[in-house]
């Protein structure tokens, strides 16, 4: 909003008069002329005059969403609602109108250039001694906001208090530091919300001991940040907690790929294990069966079952025999006439 | 013609006396009449039409409202030797008019005084306070994030505040009113509006919030690493149990399996373990000759026997 406004009606700060007292002087200046002139009605025109000012400055009307303050001289008389009304001629009484239910709007750090769905704003460095404060653990912090509020009290807001914008502005600016000042500078950048309305709370009850006449709609921090010179550091530590997660990730992935996997191989493992053990009795159980078997048949025949037992045997083996050598233990000096060496070389 | 001419100047000087007799007080204003100079009767505080001698008596208005006062950042240093460029602001009002018109006669001249005194206030208690009192308001317990803070802000942030900003505000205002009473002036309040490091010292601070981040910034790192080692760690000492576990729980069941063959073939070869010899030393001939193999066998032996001899023995 515009505070040395193009429209003097939305302007809160002007005390914008009714009319001011003719100037009689002037007047008189116009009815000597008008004499000199040889004109005899003159009288008449000063009636006339004078009737047209009086029902000018006596008729007045109040928008919807203004009320009419009336003094007569000097002395506050009534407050008037939205319509037409009558009053006394200027000079014995005055109207001042103050818009009650627009809401203004004061910022603080920053300023809306042009105010639209995408809101332009000054760059934030012209505005850096509003926003620049220390918090409670002595650091820096940029912290701009906005305050918006309504006129309450026409009669405190125009009578009260001189200055109500500077006084609304350094208000806001003293409780707001005041609030940044009890906090971190991590509850600064991370707890906007709980600031505000905290703000809201004790910047009311300041204006409301000021007596400005002013009742608060919204305390709102902007995006609050650390001096721009400290910034990369601060970045550099999200950046390093995205490390620390992608780091933490990674192991995780690690230990997701190779312990599922191990676990089916230990099933692997034991499943064999088991099958060991099965054919291991299995195997057993059949050798003993048939051990058994052919025992009890042995027991009936001991001696020519184990000499057929051992011809079967031998019927296998001989065959198989490459050299087979068959010595008389009578027959001396065998040896050196087999050379064992040689035929081993021969094949 | 000639009574219109009187009329006009008779006229003329009514207006001119009433306007010179009768005088407007609007709400924010007040009045001292003055006669060649000198105060005349009460002061007018109540808005509206008054009257006065004409020409004699002048009337000479003073605010009546609540007046803001804005000095200029000055800067000084805190008892811990802290330079701070501080901005106060304060308000008052003119409660004595004729007081306030007899000493400072026009405001730019109460505002001068406001300057003088209610800086020297503030010197006299920003000098003898440290920064933290003039920052902080109450002993709110503060989330300090992962900041690992050198020892001389920790000992700073952690004491519990003395003052705080409103008491050293009030403090001011109580050491400046009785000072402003003397001009007629009422001292209403008096605020901390901004608290700035200067410019040497704003670069420190800077240089160890940065420091701060930065160190902060490698502990995230750190942390990192070391869960990813740890969670390595678990990940070996898993696997290992794993295959261990299993490794044993085969070695339990093979064993086992083991054990019950071993029981089992005892038990059935004990019946004759010479007959169990022989057929699986038969058995073993039968698998481990081949071609390569030679055999001598003595014509004495029981298989060669016959070789030599075939009567019955």
């Amino acid at each position: 909003m515009v505070w040395s406004g193009e429209s003097r009606q939305r302007d809160p700060w002007s005390r914008g008069n009714g009319g001011l007292p003719p100037d009689f002087e002037k007047i008189i200046e116009n009815i000597t002329r008008g004499f000199k002139a040889g004109k005899f009605n003159v009288l008449f025109i000063i009636a006339v005059i004078l009737a047209a000012w009086i029902v000018f400055s006596s008729v007045y009307t109040v928008g919807v969403d203004e009320v009419g303050v009336i003094r007569r001289f000097g002395k506050y008389a009534r407050t008037t609602t939205p319509g037409l009304h009558f009053k006394l001629p200027s000079g014995l009484e005055t109207l001042t109108k103050v818009k009650v239910s627009y809401v203004y709007t004061e910022e603080f750090g920053q300023r809306t250039v042009q105010a639209g769905i995408q809101t332009e704003y000054a760059p934030d460095s012209r505005y850096l001694n509003e926003s620049l404060m220390l918090t409670g653990d002595l650091n820096c912090a940029v912290v701009p906001w906005i305050v918006q509020f309504r006129v309450d009290d026409p009669y405190k807001f125009l009578f009260k208090v001189r200055n109500v914008r500077s006084t609304l502005r350094d208000m806001s600016e003293s409780v707001v530091r005041a609030v940044v000042g009890d906090r971190s500078i991590d509850e600064v950048i991370s707890g906007r919300e709980d600031i505000a309305s905290e703000v809201k709370v004790k910047l009311q009850q300041a204006l409301d001991d000021s007596e400005v006449g002013l009742s608060l709609v919204n305390v709102e921090l902007q995006k609050t940040n650390v001096p721009e010179p400290v910034q990369p550091s601060f970045n550099e530590v999200n950046k390093a907690v995205q490390e620390k997660e992608q780091l933490i990730y990674q192991a995780k992935e690690q230990y997701n790929k190779i312990i599922p996997t191990s676990l089916g191989e230990a099933e692997q493992t034991i499943k064999e294990a088991e099958g060991y053990a099965l054919d291991r009795v299995n195997r057993a159980k059949g050798d003993a069966d048939r051990f058994l078997a052919l025992f009890e048949e042995y027991s009936k025949a001991k001696d020519v079952t184990r000499r057929r037992l051992y011809l079967e045997a031998m019927a296998v083996v001989f065959p198989r025999l490459g050299n087979k050598y068959i010595i008389d233990p009578d027959q001396q000096g065998l040896l050196p006439l087999l050379n064992l060496q040689k035929e081993v070389k021969g094949q | 013609m000639r009574n219109l001419v009187v009329t006009l100047v008779v006229l003329f000087i009514v207006v001119t006396l009433l306007r010179s007799t009768a005088y407007v007080v609007d709400e924010t204003e007040q009045v001292v009449i003055t006669q060649f100079g000198k105060a005349v009767g009460a002061p007018v505080k109540d808005a509206g039409l008054y009257f006065r001698v004409p020409f004699i008596q002048e009337a000479n208005y003073f605010p009546k409202n609540l007046l803001d006062w804005n000095g200029e950042p000055g800067q000084m240093p805190t008892k811990d030797k802290t330079f701070i460029s501080l901005d106060m602001f304060a308000r008052w009002k003119v409660t004595d008019p004729l007081t306030f018109f007899q000493t400072v006669r026009v405001e730019a001249a109460a505002q001068a005084k406001l300057d003088n005194i209610i800086e020297s206030a503030t010197r006299n208690l920003i000098t003898s306070n440290p920064l933290i009192e003039a920052v902080r308001n109450s002993d709110r317990e503060m989330e300090i994030g992962e900041v690992e803070m050198d020892e001389r802000t920790k000992e700073i942030v952690k004491k519990p505040i003395k003052l705080g900003r409103e008491t050293i505000a009030r403090k001011i205002m109580e050491q400046a009113k009785p000072k402003m009473a003397q001009f007629g002036i009422d001292l209403v309040d008096v605020r901390i509006k901004r608290i700035n490091y200067v410019d040497e010292v704003q670069k420190e601070v800077y240089n160890r919030m940065i420091a701060e981040r930065k160190q902060i910034a490698e502990k995230f790192r750190s942390e990192g690493r070391g869960e990813s080692f740890k969670i390595s760690g678990d990940r070996e000492k898993e696997l290992k149990r794993i295959t261990s576990e299993a490794y044993r729980k085969a070695q339990e069941l093979m064993g086992t399996a083991d054990a019950e063959a071993t029981r089992i073939y005892a038990n059935a070869f004990n019946n004759d373990p010479e007959f169990y010899s022989f057929i699986n030393t038969l058995a073993i001939y039968k698998d481990s000759v081949d071609k390569e193999t030679w055999l001598m066998l003595s014509t004495t032996s029981d298989f060669m026997k016959y070789l030599k001899r075939y009567a019955v023995q």
